[in-house]
């Protein structure tokens, strides 16, 4: 959830408009002196702007819909928890840019009303990269429309996902540079600005996935510095073990597969146990079920606990820890730091 | 930031350095290695689900705070301290609404 500051109903204080993971914008309405809890930001019929998979609130289930996507259909299934508000179209109202955490594409919802009677088109727009449908790779988290280079013109920055959890290529911050104007965007291919991530650090150095950027001149220098936040996955490089050390390691990870064992098993008679039945006797059965082992699961947690906590320190795994990074711009150049919208 | 040198670079660059994707175009490291913010003692965004920084005058003194969202929808504020140096940041406060509750973004 990336906010944004922006007055979004032109009544003189600045609100606080965000996509999140419910897959819909919302914006909370300031006063001047603080700001209201959020509602969502609805299209001119009054339902609820998405791309595709979205949370259903009635169903209380994840659930997808085609109703929002563009003409010709969208390229791939989305999910948005990111926006922008700006003027689009240089009509002198916002629009929203849609970000989409699943297939990275980049969509705009065009404001067909005014700042103080908004009035969305009930169908997204595909933001063009080269002629095509821009899909952002590792996908988007967040979305800045700034003049990165300064030539007068919003260009547009994109966070990028990655791969959160595992060894595959994590994410990274990209420009598309604006070859058009304001009011007709063009853009390209997009420009890398930080690499996406090929993990395998040794410790924190840098955000390896879920990279949130935003940007300011936060040296007072001059030119453009990224804050980027992300996780930071890395690997502490394991202990030299003597003898009686690797024989505790063994007995640990033996221990521990055997643990893991039970659980599964567990898990697997609750399948059992469920299957062929309705949703509602399922869910009850599972409740059941749970309820009954409860004190053998919180014993056996407890046992798992313990063993990874000796074990960590002899056998160092994986970490992935939240952190937000200063990227200072070393460059020598000027821009107007205000020109963000 | 060498603020000519991003589209240049795209530009000079296309024909050059070539691209991972086929849709990227490279171009050199224009930032210093990274470096963790801080806020107050410890790591500002430090363990949040997903945080999201946004720099934003939260005060009206004429520096830019760090607002930082998250996945959970729950918005903090590090004031940014005044002097001359790095950037420092106070500990991070709940952003609260008019109701006296957190504001909220989350309702799924």
């Amino acid at each position: 959830m990336s906010p944004q500051f922006v007055d979004f109903n032109a009544d003189g204080h600045l609100d606080i408009v965000a996509g999140i993971f419910d897959g819909s914008p919302h914006v909370a309405f300031g006063d001047g002196k603080g700001w209201q809890q959020p509602v969502g930001i609805l299209d001119k019929d009054g339902a609820r702007i998405v791309m595709n998979d979205f949370w259903n609130f009635d169903t209380k289930k994840w659930d997808a819909t085609t109703r929002c996507d563009p003409a010709g259909a969208a390229v791939v299934t989305g999910h948005l928890t990111s926006t922008w508000a700006a003027d689009w179209d240089g009509d002198g109202d916002f629009d929203l840019l849609l970000g989409d955490h699943k297939g990275g594409q980049v969509m705009v919802r065009i404001n067909e009303g005014s700042n103080a009677q908004p009035s969305f088109a009930t169908k997204n727009v595909p933001v063009l990269a080269g002629g095509k449908p821009m899909v952002v790779p590792g996908t988007v988290t967040t979305l800045r429309l700034v003049d990165w280079n300064g030539d007068g013109v919003q260009d547009l920055l994109v966070g990028s996902m990655g791969d959160s959890y595992g060894n595959r290529t994590g994410g990274g911050v990209f420009v598309y540079l604006n070859e058009g104007s304001d009011a007709a965007p063009k853009f390209d291919a997009a420009t890398t600005l930080i690499e996406p991530s090929a993990k395998g650090a040794a410790a924190p150095a840098r955000p390896d996935s879920g990279l949130y950027m935003d940007v300011g001149d936060v040296d007072g220098d001059g030119d453009l510095d990224l804050i980027v936040g992300g996780y930071a996955i890395w690997t502490p490089p394991a202990p030299a073990l003597d003898a009686a050390q690797q024989v505790r390691v063994a007995e640990l990870q033996k221990e521990l597969a055997d643990l893991n064992a039970v659980m599964q098993d567990f898990y697997k008679s609750i399948e059992e146990a469920t299957k062929g039945l309705d949703e509602a006797a399922a869910t009850a059965k599972r409740a059941e079920l749970l309820k009954e082992r409860n004190q053998v699961f919180q014993e056996m947690s407890k046992k798992r606990a313990a063993v990874q906590r000796e074990l960590e320190p002899l056998t160092p795994g994986q970490k992935r820890k939240s952190f937000t990074w200063l990227y200072e711009n070393l460059g020598k150049g000027a821009v107007d730091a205000s020109a963000r919208r | 930031m060498q603020l000519a040198t991003p589209k240049l670079c795209a530009l000079a660059c296309s024909g050059l350095a070539l691209s991972i994707t086929g849709l990227i175009a490279q171009q050199p490291s224009q930032f210093a290695t990274p470096v963790r913010l801080m806020a107050g003692e410890t790591f500002l965004g430090v363990d949040r689900l997903y945080p999201s920084p946004m720099l934003h005058d939260m005060n009206g003194d004429g520096l830019a705070d760090i607002v930082v969202g998250d996945l959970r929808g729950r918005i903090t504020v590090a004031l940014r301290q005044p002097g001359d140096g790095p950037a420092r940041y106070a500990a991070e406060t709940k952003l609260m609404a008019l109701d006296g509750k957190e504001l909220d973004f989350a309702n799924w």
